[in-house]
């Protein structure tokens, strides 16, 4: 930093009116919530993804809402994005823990049924052998739901990897502020994951 | 395998996958759309008023109630005669004769003679005990 660099900053600050406190939280409530309504949806379907229960991804995501707008909402607006997906990638894994516990007590109980995700057929049954025709027949909704599959079966932490960089558009740094490790370990589950996506998606696709 | 897979073909995998992700999110219904802008706005009106919304406020119970049962349970143990001491039949009889005793007013009746039996008792307890407690 140079020498002067918090004096000029002060300069500047006193220059122009400072905000009074109140309309500081104003502003800063304002652009929050514009944060929010811009990654809300994105946050929501990733989450889907992840949890395929419609209804636990919205919990997961108001949760993450919450938690940020109450511990987090004075901190930089820059740094919002990976605080928020780091709140919600933890949301996700503790439904999952949960979901897994219940799951296992109910093997135990007499007469339990048969977890209804399990129920639900496989989409990649309904896809065809791959052929050389069949990637321009399929419809975006099937391939969507391949992707989807695929996604799902990969590590969490290569899913999370390929979700934040490729659909949320965040770049190494930020990515690795949002799940808590190095840049190199977000590159190497990044890495994996396409190669693993592109072994399982590239001959339909 | 798929090192060999041309440049094009690697790309158009994220690419692909980036695309239909985004289409998704774009064709999310109505109905979803709203519960997000709900969740939107409980989180924003919580996070300013500092008051959990109903959700995380079942949160919040959870941990108070057990302190609160916990808190409860510790009262009734200490305030109770089974935080002193065991309880017995006899002991209860014994509470239940003082009781009696207090209760009638009029002075009359059993309870009486038995409290007056008391004070000649103590009155000869200390007149015997008397010159052995001063020898």
């Amino acid at each position: 930093m140079p020498p002067f660099d918090t004096l000029n900053r002060a300069w500047m600050v006193w220059d122009g009116p400072a905000p009074a406190p109140e309309e500081a939280v104003l502003e800063y409530t304002r652009e929050l919530e514009k944060f929010l309504s811009e990654i809300e949806r994105r946050a929501y379907r990733m989450a889907q993804i992840a949890l395929r229960d419609p209804d636990d991804a919205l919990d997961a995501v108001q949760d993450a809402m919450l938690k940020l707008a109450r511990n987090y909402a004075s901190r930089p607006s820059t740094e919002w994005r990976p605080l928020f997906y780091r709140i919600l990638e933890n949301g996700i894994r503790d439904l999952q823990r949960r979901r897994s516990v219940r799951k296992r007590f109910m093997t135990w109980m007499p007469g339990a049924k048969q977890d209804p995700d399990e129920e639900a057929q496989d989409p990649l049954d309904n896809v065809a052998d791959a052929a050389p025709a069949i990637p321009d027949v399929l419809m975006q909704g099937q391939a969507m739901q391949q992707l989807e599959v695929s996604l799902r079966a990969l590590p969490a932490r290569q899913r999370e990897a390929f979700m934040l960089r490729n659909f949320e558009g965040m770049d190494v740094a930020e990515t690795a502020a949002a799940m808590g490790c190095s840049q190199g370990s977000v590159k190497t589950h990044y890495s994996r994951a396409v190669h693993t996506l592109r072994e399982q998606l590239g001959e339909v696709w | 395998m798929s090192e060999r897979q041309p440049a094009e073909l690697r790309d158009s995998i994220e690419d692909r996958s980036r695309a239909l992700f985004h289409d998704s999110v774009d064709g999310l219904d109505f109905a979803m759309r709203s519960r997000l802008t709900q969740a939107r706005n409980a989180a924003m009106e919580a996070a300013s008023t500092g008051r959990p919304s109903w959700f995380s406020r079942i949160g919040i119970m959870k941990p108070a109630g057990v302190t609160a049962a916990a808190v409860l349970g510790a009262v009734l143990w200490l305030g109770s005669p089974l935080g002193h001491h065991p309880v017995t039949v006899v002991d209860g009889q014994t509470n239940l004769e003082d009781l009696d005793i207090v209760a009638s007013a009029d002075g009359s009746g059993d309870a009486m003679d038995m409290l007056q039996d008391d004070i000649e008792f103590y009155d000869w307890a200390e007149k015997t005990a008397g010159p052995a407690a001063s020898g």
